[in-house]
């Protein structure tokens, strides 16, 4: 074991008196201390801003004037995304979904305005931020690092002294290995900072924050023992570097990449118009409120009469009008529903084909650990969407049953001629005040942890492969005597 | 001509090269196809949307029975065709949608709908011929060059090499010329065939694999300085490999987040909810005021201009274009600040030449955020039209039905309006 330490010891020291790694971990440094204060800000401002946004659509719906209540099913309200808990570590899918959706009545509409719609066409990938910084920079700054470690003993000689002095390959390869480890822990050391600020104002993200710095060392750790093994096994240190750079673009850039296009094809989410046009056709069969002869809405009108005991519609004991605005919004709702669990079933399949494609490129796998963790991945979005429709629901139905209950169904249908009419259906903006704030809160801690495990799971066969190649590794610099 | 023949069978003997070619062969032709079939679904769902249209009109024929019916159901497809070179650079096509439909109704309420997409597979970056270029076969060539002069010297070769007269002709520029060549064939050929595949124009093919070409050219010309430089291979590669990390990941991320921080785009929720206010608060405004408004901008509507006391059209949809209008200096702001941003981006390209080039590609494919914006802009200008055509109805107060429905104007990719 004291060989190991030994053995790593003196790569430390070969390492602090390389230049070249020297200004490569104060770069990365650099860059990561760069990414965590300004992706912090950048969260910190975008959560103020919509907290503030979303205080400020509530106050704006409960101080509407006195008003016919369909006026404010039509005024609607909206639902801002929050910023996830942990975002300024991982901002994760944040920019690329919209983060407003406009709440109406029979209607159900997209989210809108995110980040990368509002940035030039300057980067697509690699927003620098520490998640970025540990997933994408750090590996290839451990490759530099690292990849010369036992080939350069191999090209100079001196494994056989080594060797000599009783040091076996596997000890040679930990404390390589060890050595590469520390300067890993010192380059993650900035984003870690990050996430245990995070963790500091936020107690209960303390375990997540823990998780997601688990799922990163054990990445790098894949990296460190890949680079390793790379380095025992290649003939020379040029051959070491070439083979672990073309590794690290296709795991780290090109993998990623070409699965989410693959994804897309594989899985084909229809569009927003097709939905459109497939819920208005479905309307039309079912129930069509424009068509007076509409069989579901005079049975729905049948009904409604045989139940009170009435010959007519102006019988009725409360406003009809606003019954039929109830029925109608419930026969769109359920399709709205419908529709978006479709969309939503397909898109977390393509997600899940990323996370099947994690088993060639663990950089996948720590993304979706990372993302989950953080909050900020699809199926929080998707929970974030079906809740801002869940309220929708909610708040029109309670308008339409005030247009049953507090308009009077004689007013309701003179009010498009008569003036008198049409101010008495105006009803107190006291009701307003009844429709409670949206709110919506990212998934539980425990949620959230569970959501990790099959990318953890994914990174820990990725450790035991790397373990095993580091063996074969170990194995063949024993065989070729060293 | 025998030392061009020399130096392929030279190529052809080194597995590594081999490898690393075909690797970047397949690349290219993957890129190629996935591009292909992004855009063939893009068409497709152009296509179903004016298919789809068909039945939506003829169901609002049904029940429409005046203007006014007629201009707050009846929504319009517009469309942003993919160009001929949109598979090679697929720009920011996947975040920004590709049809719209529009109606009569305050326009900035409806403009910035987004498509339903996954946002995890936009986030690593689209996966087209650009990116191959800008991205892989950058190290595809510093993997067949970084080595050319001290690989040689390594293996002892190097003095008895340089010793051959005319060794600078006969051996490291044919050597270049072939290993370069191997690269733009294994980029060029998938595009080729890509670009017979999709029509593209002869001339237009031309500039893109011209700015293939030119990125390529560049990355030589840096490895070829850094490999003469340098004295060890190692070294070499791994410098190379720090440029080409400075060059296309960091340097363009810093300048991403310094152009986002130094250029502020106003805030688009606020915009839009300060729409809805206005257009709402349209229904207790004093009618008159609102009609008197209106009229300033459509004056040769005045004659009919008179409302009743109760609802009508005209009143509706004049509050409902004064909602734009009370906004117009937010949103033309909002718009200004994202071109501002892609403007500073192309003027870093010209700095950071990688990006440049990239930028470059999706400006000619008609895929960047330029062309999103111009998009927008045919949107507006269709809008209008669309509008215009009902006032015309709506304040003669002429008979609106399912004929006059059919002569709705249509949206024209080209021109918008």
């Amino acid at each position: 074991m004291s060989q190991v330490f030994t053995i790593a010891g003196a790569e430390l020291r070969l390492m602090l008196r390389s230049r070249l790694a020297i200004v490569g971990v104060a770069t990365l440094l650099l860059l990561s201390a760069i990414a965590a204060v300004t992706s912090a800000t950048q969260m910190a401002a975008a959560a103020k801003m919509r907290a503030e946004a979303q205080i400020a659509t509530d106050q704006q719906f409960k101080s509407q004037p006195d008003r016919h209540p369909h006026r404010m099913v039509h005024y609607g309200t909206y639902a801002l995304r929050p910023v996830g808990p942990l975002a300024a570590f991982d901002p994760g899918v944040d920019a690329f979904t919209g983060t407003v959706v406009f709440l109406e009545g029979h209607r159900q509409n997209s989210a809108t305005f995110g980040a990368a719609r509002e940035s030039s066409d300057l980067v697509r990938f690699g927003q620098l931020t520490p998640a970025f910084v540990l997933q994408t920079l750090a590996p290839l700054l451990l490759v530099f690092l690292g990849f010369a470690s036992v080939a350069r003993e191999r090209e100079r000689g001196s494994l056989r002294a080594l060797a000599a002095h009783g040091a076996t390959a596997w000890a040679i390869l930990s404390g390589k290995a060890l050595a590469l480890c520390a300067a890993a822990a010192l380059a993650m050391a900035p984003a870690f900072a990050a996430l245990g600020w995070a963790a500091i104002q936020q107690p209960a993200e303390a375990g997540i924050a823990l998780l997601t710095a688990l799922s990163y060392s054990g990445y790098l750790l894949i990296w460190v023992l890949v680079i390793t093994a790379v380095s025992a096994l290649a003939a020379s240190a040029q051959g070491a570097l070439v083979t672990l750079i073309a590794i690290w673009a296709v795991v780290v850039v090109l993998v990623p990449r070409a699965a989410a296009a693959w994804a897309g094809v594989a899985e084909p989410l229809p569009s927003r118009v097709d939905t459109e046009f497939a819920i208005a056709a479905d309307l039309r069969r079912i129930g069509d409120s424009h068509n007076p002869n509409d069989p579901h809405f005079a049975e729905f009108k049948a009904k409604l009469l045989q139940k009170y005991g009435v010959g007519k519609v102006e019988d009725l004991p409360f406003n009809y009008r606003g019954v039929l605005a109830q029925e109608g919004e419930r026969l769109t709702s359920q399709l709205f529903k419908d529709y978006a669990a479709r969309a939503g079933a397909i898109q977390l399949a393509q997600s899940d084909r990323l996370t099947a494609l994690g088993l060639i490129s663990p950089a996948l796998a720590v993304r979706r650990a990372s993302m989950v963790g953080a909050a900020t991945d699809l199926r929080t979005h998707l929970a974030f969407l079906e809740t801002a429709e869940a309220y929708r629901y909610n708040m029109v139905q309670k308008l339409n049953a005030l247009q049953a209950t507090a308009v009077s169904g004689a007013d309701d249908s003179a009010r498009s001629k008569d003036p008198i009419a049409e101010r008495r259906t105006r009803i107190s903006a006291d009701f307003w005040k009844e429709v409670p704030d949206f709110r919506f809160d990212a998934p539980t801690a425990s949620r959230r942890a569970a959501g990790m495990i099959p990318s953890l799971a994914v990174l820990a066969l990725w450790i035991a492969l790397a373990l095993a190649l580091m063996m074969i590794a170990s194995r063949r610099l024993e065989r070729n005597g060293a | 001509m025998t030392h061009i023949l020399r130096e392929m069978w030279l190529l052809g003997r080194s597995r590594s090269a081999i490898w690393a070619l075909l690797l970047l062969a397949v690349c290219a032709s993957a890129s190629v196809a996935l591009g292909l079939a992004s855009v063939a679904r893009d068409r497709a769902v152009i296509d179903r949307m004016l298919a789809g249209q068909v039945a939506e009109e003829a169901a609002l024929a049904a029940f429409v029975e005046d203007a006014g019916s007629g201009a707050y159901y009846g929504f319009q497809p517009t469309w942003d065709p993919p160009s001929d070179l949109a598979f090679a650079a697929l720009g920011s096509r996947d975040i920004a949608p590709a049809v719209l439909r529009v109606r009569a109704l305050a326009l900035e309420g409806q403009i910035y709908e987004n498509e339903s997409s996954n946002p995890e597979l936009a986030l690593p970056g689209r996966f087209d011929l650009a990116f191959v270029a800008v991205y892989v076969a950058p190290l595809v060539l510093i993997a067949l060059l970084h080595d050319l002069w001290s690989g040689e010297r390594e293996a002892g070769r190097y003095h008895a090499l340089a010793a051959l007269p005319r060794a600078r002709r006969r051996l490291w520029t044919s050597r270049v010329a072939v290993r370069l060549a191997g690269v733009l064939v294994a980029l060029l050929l998938p595009f080729g065939i890509g670009a017979l595949m999709a029509g593209t124009a002869p001339l237009r093919a031309l500039g893109f694999a011209g700015l293939i070409t030119l990125v390529c050219l560049l990355w030589t010309a840096i490895v070829l300085v850094v490999a003469r430089l340098g004295v060890r291979s190692a070294v070499n590669a791994a410098s190379l490999a720090a440029v080409w990390f400075a060059l296309t990941l960091v340097a363009p991320a810093g300048v991403n987040l310094a152009i986002n921080a130094g250029v502020p785009v106003p805030d688009g929720a606020a915009l839009a909810r300060e729409n809805r206010e206005y257009v709402h608060a349209g229904w207790d405004r004093p009618r008159d005021r609102t009609m008197r408004d209106f009229l300033k901008v459509y004056p040769q509507h005045e004659a009919g201009s008179a409302i009743p006391p109760t609802f009508h059209w005209k009143w509706y949809f004049a509050f409902q274009h004064l909602g734009d209008l009370h906004v117009a200096e937010q949103s033309q702001a909002y718009r200004d600040g994202i071109a501002r941003r892609a403007e500073m981006g192309r003027i870093a390209g010209w700095v950071l030449p990688p990006a440049g080039l990239a930028q470059a590609m999706s400006a000619m494919a008609g895929t960047d955020v330029t062309a999103q914006l111009d998009y927008q802009m045919r949107i507006r200008a269709y809008h209008q039209r669309l509008r215009e055509f009902y006032y015309d109805y709506l304040f003669s107060e002429k008979p609106f039905g399912p004929q006059e429905l059919a002569r709705v104007p249509r949206f024209d990719p080209a021109i918008g309006g």
